[in-house]
């Protein structure tokens, strides 16, 4: 099994790419962070005696891509499943955020998201089974005020996956979407999940399970996973309260958690 | 002078043992990761010793490449104002955690920390020491007892209990010492660990969740002053004649858990030489 891995120096890509080592996978890592990605490709070969690829790529820059791209082609690498784990979150209010940080957001979760799955897909496996993973996040199931261009990105990951996961089909390709409420992997993330109270606690999911579990059910040809009893009912309710409404509460909240967390910085 | 490197000096016990050290009229080298704190912790024990020998040197220890450098720094150190000797390695830094985190090479983060970064960091310092006819000594705890190592699983990446996690490196903190005693002992080393008792510090207030935090809050108003524990370190240093115990606490030998043998000490350092990618060997270097 040859796995990429876009993302893979961070928490929730360490995370996966430790789980397939357990499960004795080939992996190619890529990420942008080129030190964490020779430290995580050493650390996964002390561990497990699988071969482990890596090489630093800026997804959102088409030249840089495609670089990696003909090392992966000079060695005629082809690939069974593809976890698209690269992806990132600024907070707060659209007018006081920096503009290029906001496009940002955009060029990476979507468009570069966009750009590595077409790659990867070109260069699967002839005639065997194929695995896709995107990361949205809970928050793509909901309007989220303060959290707007994030969220939007994530719900555009999560329409648009579920829709060539139909697509695709018929190509022998499953297609999962991993939407997770908070998980604990930076001390950022520790902090934010912190400001948030109790809300932050009880969603917030723990990422060695979710790791497992993404595998297992991405392999089984699950189509969506929301991790967590209390996060799949908030996901539901996200469908049936108006729309308008749940951008109210979640505005509310955001605020005061925001506040307390600046307060605390 | 003699020196000796204390991990996690900043705060809590390993500031408290500075300071005792230093009162000795030890050369101490502290090593902790943040900036404020080692400053603060500078201030203090010279507030309490105009006199005192400190030098601090910083290093997130969690990330192996933070160890290889500092090990070097600190070896240049050694060499350039103290013959290339070192006296004695106190590795005390420690964390603890309520999630599944990892380092940057995918370790789990107590593991890494409370085990991994003192394997690691003892190796790179091992020359100064056998010169020195040193000692290394860790901070390790009561919970070591009533735990095996998961051996199949030692980063508990399934199902992860934070509590085991955290006994599972003080157990590996005491197989250590042991296992450095096995290969050392012909070359002068002499390896302890000591049971600092429960101590007012706020470990368990750093990088953990709501729960961890609320518990640790209330637990550490039983704790001793770091100051009790700091006399045993002091103890196991000031001894001219090293001490033949493996474990010690109030300045005491003391029973240690029946999972601390020969064997698993050896499966512990082959692991943990293929993780940091280093060989002790079986000869001494001398
Ligand atoms: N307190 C107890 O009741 C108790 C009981 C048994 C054993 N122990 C052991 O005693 C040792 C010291 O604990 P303590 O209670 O004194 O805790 P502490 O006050 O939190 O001290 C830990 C020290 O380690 C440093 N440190 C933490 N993470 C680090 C990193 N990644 N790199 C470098 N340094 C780092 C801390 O620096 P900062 O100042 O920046 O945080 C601090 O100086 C630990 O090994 C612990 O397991 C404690």
């Amino acid at each position: 099994m040859n796995v990429m891995i876009t993302g893979a120096a961070g928490g929730l890509g360490r995370a996966l790419a430790n789980e397939c080592g357990r499960r004795g996978y080939n992996m190619f890592l890529t990420d942008i962070n080129e030190e964490g990605l020779l430290c995580i490709k050493r650390g996964l070969e002390r561990q497990y005696d699988v071969v482990v690829a890596a090489a630093a790529c800026d997804l959102t820059n088409p030249e840089s891509v495609d670089k990696m791209l003909d090392v992966i082609d000079k060695y005629g690498i082809r690939f069974d499943m593809l976890l698209n784990i690269a992806g990132l979150d600024f907070e707060g209010g659209f007018i006081e955020r920096d503009r290029e940080k906001l496009v940002k957001i955009v060029s990476l979760n979507n468009a570069a998201t966009l750009r590595i799955t077409h790659a990867i897909l070109k260069r699967r496996r002839p005639g065997k089974p194929f695995t896709i993973v995107f990361v949205s996040s809970l928050a793509s199931m909901f309007p989220m005020p303060l959290k707007a261009t994030y969220a939007a990105s994530k719900r555009f990951l999560l329409d648009f996956a579920v829709s060539l996961r139909q697509e695709l089909k018929r190509e022998n390709v499953n297609i999962l979407t991993l939407c997770p409420g908070g998980m604990v992997t930076t001390r950022e993330t520790l902090c934010s999940i912190k400001a948030q109270g109790f809300w932050g606690n009880v969603t917030t999911n723990p990422l060695e399970s979710v790791a497992r579990n993404t595998i297992d059910r991405a392999l089984s040809g699950k189509c969506i996973y929301v991790p967590g009893i209390l996060n799949r009912v908030l996901s539901f309710l996200g469908k049936i309260i108006p729309r308008s409404w749940i951008a109210a509460v979640i505005y509310w909240r955001w605020n005061n958690a925001q506040s307390k967390w600046l307060n605390n910085h | 002078m003699k020196t000796i490197v204390i991990t996690g000096a900043s705060s809590g016990i390993g500031l408290e043992t500075a300071c005792t050290l230093t009162k000795k009229g030890f050369n101490v080298l502290g090593v902790a990761r943040s900036e404020a704190n080692c400053s603060r912790a500078e201030e203090k024990i010279l507030s309490e010793n105009p006199d005192a020998n400190i030098t601090f040197f910083l290093a997130d220890l969690m990330q192996q490449r933070e160890v290889h450098r500092v090990a070097e720094e600190i070896n240049k150190y050694l060499n350039e104002r103290c013959d290339g000797e070192l006296y004695a390695l106190i590795n005390n830094a420690g964390c603890v955690r309520s999630w599944y985190m990892t380092t940057e090479e995918g370790y789990e983060q107590q593991f890494a920390l409370n085990h991994l970064a003192s394997f690691l960091l003892t190796y790179k310092l091992m020359p100064a020491l056998i010169k020195a006819h040193g000692r290394v000594i860790m901070t390790g705890s009561e919970s070591h007892k009533g735990i095996k190592v998961h051996w199949d699983n030692v980063k508990l990446f399934r199902r992860y209990n934070p509590l085991t996690a955290y006994k599972q490196s003080k157990l590996c903190n005491i197989l250590f010492a042991k296992g450095l005693n096995d290969r050392y002992a012909a070359a002068g080393i002499r390896a302890y660990v000591v049971d600092p008792g429960l101590v007012n510090t706020d470990i368990g207030n750093k990088e953990t969740g709501s729960l961890v935090n609320l518990i640790w809050s209330i637990r550490k108003r039983y704790g001793v002053s770091p100051e009790i524990p700091a006399r045993t370190f002091a103890f196991l240093c000031e001894q001219e004649i090293p001490p033949e115990g493996l474990y010690y606490c109030l300045c005491k030998e003391k029973n240690y858990s029946r999972q601390v043998t020969s064997e698993n000490a050896d499966r512990l350092f082959e692991l943990s030489e293929r993780l940091c990618d280093i060989h002790y060997g079986r000869v001494q270097m001398i």
